[in-house]
């Protein structure tokens, strides 16, 4: 337990129910099954940062105190390879007896959505097998991802993005412990660059105190664009101006080079769009496609091909805008 | 340009390689001419086309010091010709005082008629002061019944395909051209025997610029590729528009690159949006085919990377000017940025383990993560030197931007 660490997501990582900062009601309710020993598969649900991850160890550590380690199996769907490698995990673990006075273990299988269908089924069996000797918990960002023979077979809870009181608290608790000084002012850029997702506002604060312990709003605001895609704005000047080759070289080096992922791309031209200097209604347009083109990149469609239809679509708004005057 | 088989033709008995018995008789033949007049006046080389008839005379004269007078068997067929061209040169000694090899290269042409040739080159032969070199391919037709009698006769065997195979090597090594071992060998094999054969197929070879039998037929499929370009950008939409990638020899995935890297070539504006949107179904239904395992969606892939393209230009056709179609290049530079980013990736991906992440997000903050690592991280994420350095490097680039 006496573990240093240097990362402060983990250095800070709560490990008693009380420390967990939001989700309130979920907490309460996982620490009444906890405290019964009637721990059921459990489903946690919701975007990056909120809590799931650490909201499952805490369980492990209630349950099995100093010998929370041994009773508990960490798996992450999207890493492993493939759904035979998880049976086999969970297998190996699986097979020998809870160590202390709960009859049963836990396996916590991080991303879950990751998994296709056929491998959620393969792995709904395996709950079943493994049930008399295991809990499991999964986590996913969608609920809808999740087949619902398994979400029937876990309780689902539902975690929500932190709020600004959430990550006052965290920031308060880590400052004072790391004696840096911080202003009202670089808590708000720190929680508007978090998006909600406490491991990024842990993450900004860090790297802002390697730079100085006196924490400022611009070097905040520096290191967000830092982290930003930034040149994405020159990529929709050129498709508007028309030089549709010239936005896709410039894109696909951005993406190169920052090796960001198409869906960050099109949530940085979704804000993008309203700021054009072009007629609401093309931007009306322009969004609707890029809202279908994201939901083509999430079904796992060409990243590249898809946001190249959409610079066309660019490129003919820019056109239009031309045509009105 | 001189053909290899011409540039690269034996000047040296012991450089004709895999006829020692041919070359040993016609070094008799022509050291005991006119000493035993017992003696046939003509040598008669038969056998398969490319095995060194001629060369043999060639080299027979040179090395032993003739002058040779060659004589096309096609001549023969002309008897006026054949009286002014071959009687002279029987009958006086040569210009330089050398002695002289009278060629009759190729007599299978030559006629049997009243006239003909044959009558003629006995006589010839009949009459010669000096040796003669008569090669042949088919010397077992009745029409050269009489003119065997009067020859020695000599038969050239298939140059052995090792020997083929060594001789391509050599000229592949003088030419300074790599060429794959495969290649060299099906050349040879494919030659059975015919040595001018082999050196020509492997000087068709050297032209395309010493390019591999692999290159050759990526050459002729990137030939496909540009007709299949051409036909659907610049011809109007019709009939045969759905048939367009039926000669190419690429996968559709692989047409489907071609098609994503010219379209800017050809169409702008609201075609090239169309064309776009076209080539954005086509890949949609793609990872519908993946995904389902269900291959009739191949029609409509095929659907809209032919006819959705073909059609975003309206109902017309382009001007049929050159355009210079590009190989697709997204693929090598998404190759070459994956080996650049490998170090950060091996980064993200430990870090990611330490700290119950997941590694996209990991990758997305990476210019933050990296800042946060010090030399306590680097323990526990087990960092290798390469990838410290890397690391600080990164550091000191970010700490750099953050306090300008």
């Amino acid at each position: 337990m006496a573990e240093t660490h240097s990362i402060w997501t983990e250095k800070y990582r709560p490990i008693k129910f009380d420390e967990v900062v939001g989700q309130d009601e979920i907490v309460k309710r996982v620490k009444n099954l906890t405290n019964s020993l009637n721990i059921p598969h459990m489903l946690f649900a919701g975007a990056a940062g909120t809590g799931k991850s650490t909201l499952a160890i805490i369980v492990a550590r209630e349950l099995f105190k100093e010998y929370w380690k041994e009773n508990y199996l960490e798996l992450n769907a999207s890493d492993a390879r493939g759904i035979d490698v998880i049976r086999q995990e969970v297998k190996n673990f699986a097979r020998t007896k809870s160590l202390g006075s709960v009859p049963f273990k836990i396996i916590f299988l991080d991303e879950a959505d990751a998994l296709t269908k056929e491998a959620q089924q393969a792995l709904r069996r395996t709950m079943e097998n493994y049930t008399s000797t295991c809990r499991f918990i999964l986590s996913c960002n969608y609920s809808s991802k999740i087949i619902d023979p398994i979400q029937s077979r876990c309780v689902v809870f539902r975690f929500k993005l932190l709020e600004r009181k959430d990550i006052d608290k965290v920031m308060k608790r880590i400052s004072d412990n790391e004696k840096l000084t911080l202003s009202e002012k670089s808590i708000e850029a720190i929680y508007e660059g978090s998006e909600g997702d406490c491991r990024r506002a842990i993450n900004l604060l860090q790297a802002s105190a390697s730079i100085s312990p006196n924490i400022t709003e611009e070097i905040v605001n520096i290191l967000l664009s830092n982290a930003k895609p930034k040149d994405i704005k020159v990529v929709l000047d050129y498709a508007l101006a028309g030089d549709f080759e010239k936005a896709r070289e410039k894109l696909l080096e951005v993406m190169l080079k920052e090796s960001i992922s198409g869906t960050d791309v099109i949530k940085v031209i979704q804000k993008e769009i309203w700021n054009l200097n072009i007629d609401p209604e093309l931007k009306v347009k322009l969004t609707e496609k890029t809202g279908e083109v994201e939901f083509r990149l999430v079904e796992g469609s060409d990243e590249f091909i898809q946001l190249e239809a959409l610079l066309a679509s660019f490129v003919l708004a820019g056109l239009g805008k031309k045509t009105g005057l | 340009m001189i053909p290899l088989f011409e540039k690269y033709r034996p000047r040296k008995f012991i450089e004709v390689k895999g006829q020692e018995i041919p070359v040993d008789k016609i070094k008799a033949f022509l050291s005991n001419f006119n000493k035993d007049l017992t003696k046939k006046k003509a040598i008669l080389l038969y056998g398969p086309a490319g095995t060194g008839k001629t060369t043999l005379a060639i080299v027979a004269a040179q090395e032993l010091g003739f002058e040779l007078f060659e004589l096309n068997a096609s001549d023969l067929r002309n008897r006026k010709k054949l009286d002014e061209v071959l009687k002279p040169s029987t009958e006086q000694l040569s210009l330089f005082n050398k002695g002289k090899i009278i060629l009759v290269d190729e007599v299978d042409g030559v006629t049997s008629t009243l006239y003909g040739g044959i009558a003629e080159l006995i006589a010839l032969i009949e009459k010669t002061k000096f040796p003669m070199i008569i090669t042949c391919n088919d010397i077992w037709q009745t029409k050269f019944n009489l003119l065997r009698t009067k020859c020695e006769m000599v038969g050239m065997k298939e140059v052995p395909y090792n020997v083929t195979l060594d001789i391509i090597k050599e000229v592949c090594k003088k030419e300074n051209k790599f060429i794959t071992e495969d290649l060299i060998k099906e050349i040879s094999a494919k030659a059975r025997g015919d040595l001018r054969a082999a050196l020509n197929d492997l000087q068709s070879v050297m032209n395309i610029q010493g390019m591999t039998l692999e290159e050759i037929s990526i050459r002729e499929k990137s030939q496909d590729i540009f007709n299949a370009l051409k036909e659907l950008f610049k011809i109007r939409t019709n009939q045969n528009t759905l048939e367009i990638y039926n000669n190419v020899d690429l996968e559709l995935d692989q047409i489907s690159l071609w098609v994503e890297e010219n379209i800017p070539k050809e169409y702008r504006g609201e075609e090239l949006a169309k064309a776009f949107d076209a080539l954005s179904k086509a890949d949609l239904f793609k990872g519908r085919i993946y995904k389902q395992q269900y291959w009739h969606f191949l029609v409509y892939q095929n659907f809209f990377l032919s006819a959705g393209i073909s059609s975003a230009k309206g109902a017309k056709n382009l001007s049929p000017r050159f355009t210079k179609y590009n190989p697709p290049s997204r693929i090598l530079k998404i190759w070459m940025a994956n080996q650049r980013n490998a170090k950060k990736k091996a980064i993200a991906m430990k870090y990611a383990e330490l700290t119950h992440t997941n590694k996209n997000r990991a990758m997305r903050d990476f210019n933050l993560i990296a800042l946060m690592i010090d030399d306590n991280a680097i323990r526990l994420m087990q960092l290798e030197e390469p990838e410290i350095e890397f690391l600080k490097e990164k550091q000191q680039e970010l700490k750099a931007l953050a306090s300008a």
